[in-house]
């Protein structure tokens, strides 16, 4: 769980809270990831494979269904005295179409870009790791 | 056969109102279907009945034998994915970016993309493929090759050299400090 402090312009009130939670972000970050060009799939690993089943299991229960959040780590400081500082790690697979480096950065671009417009949220970082090349996608 | 007289026994004991068992019902169940049913099995409304809800439950069973779908393969793939990829985050060779957070990339990917540079060159397979990432964004490669023996020239491996140095630059982002190639293995074609 995150707290955002948002500003209210109206003045009636000092400020409103919006309160964000971990799968929210991933699965804006997942999205916003699977639009850019090159990026094959996001990869999930062992723990995030769990927790993704554990997850959808219990949205289905309540007759939802779960946007994906598979291969998105998010990591929240509340340390920093600068308020809470939120890091994304993804990992993901790319065409060998595209340059590596290339897709991960427009990666790294689009999800701070996403995740801003639709939380606020400013990122302090975005790590990728391009687990694997699929030499046979294209584009 | 044990099995058998027991189902009997215990079908017997649940005797209908006329007379009969549910065993018997079973039994004739077909040959009602095929229009040699006898007076009973025609008036008897306790008959009818029985037979009514056996229908149900041989159609059910029916559908239960005739279903040979295989358990769904999804989740065995998202499974041996991910332990994959478990293992693959373990030796990461850092990418140049702009942004905070940094970006890697496994140094099997490397090697894959690396290997597949070399295999378009005519007359070489590349084989075994060693990357270590060293500093400023640079890998070393040990590659090791198996060569035709009569389509090979002492071109082959300047060019595999060529691709293999163009490969990481254009497809992977990272400069090529190293390139040790092996000559492995001579193949016949």
């Amino acid at each position: 769980m995150l707290t955002i402090d948002v500003a209210d312009t109206a003045g009636a009130v000092s400020r409103a809270e919006c309160v964000l939670t971990e799968p929210v972000i991933a699965a804006i970050a997942v999205h916003a990831t699977t639009t850019v060009a090159g990026v094959v799939r996001l990869e999930p690993g062992l723990a995030g494979l769990a927790g993704s089943l554990a997850r959808s299991a219990r949205q289905r229960i309540k007759g939802l269904d779960p946007a994906p959040t598979e291969g998105v780590r998010v990591e929240v400081d509340r340390e920093d005295p600068a308020g809470p500082c939120v890091r994304l790690e993804i990992d993901l697979v790319t065409s060998a179409q595209d340059q590596a480096a290339a897709v991960a950065q427009a990666v790294q671009r689009a999800v701070t870009r996403a995740v801003a417009g639709a939380t606020g949220l400013a990122l302090a970082s975005v790590s990728v790791s391009i687990l694997d090349i699929d030499p046979g996608a294209g584009g | 056969m044990a099995v058998n007289q027991t189902t009997n026994q215990t079908t017997q004991s649940y005797a209908l109102p006329c007379g009969r068992d549910v065993e018997t019902v079973w039994e004739r169940l077909g040959e009602v279907e095929a229009g040699r049913a006898d007076a009973h099995d025609i008036d008897c409304r306790h008959c009818r009945a029985a037979r009514e809800s056996l229908k149900v439950l041989r159609d059910l069973t029916g559908e239960l034998a005739a279903d040979d779908s295989e358990p769904s393969l999804d989740l065995t793939g998202r499974i041996m994915s991910a332990v994959r990829a478990e293992v693959r985050r373990h030796d990461l060779v850092p990418l140049p970016t702009a942004e905070p957070g940094g970006v890697r990339v496994s140094e099997q990917a490397v090697a894959s993309v690396l290997r597949f540079a070399a295999d378009t060159v005519d007359g070489v397979h590349a084989r075994h493929c060693k990357v270590t990432a060293v500093d400023g964004f640079a890998v070393e490669v040990r590659m090791s090759l198996a060569v035709s023996y009569r389509g090979f020239t002492g071109h082959a491996l300047e060019d595999v050299r060529e691709r293999v140095t163009a490969a990481a630059g254009a497809r992977l982002g990272v400069r090529l400090a190293r390139l040790d190639l092996t000559l492995a293995d001579l193949y016949d074609a």
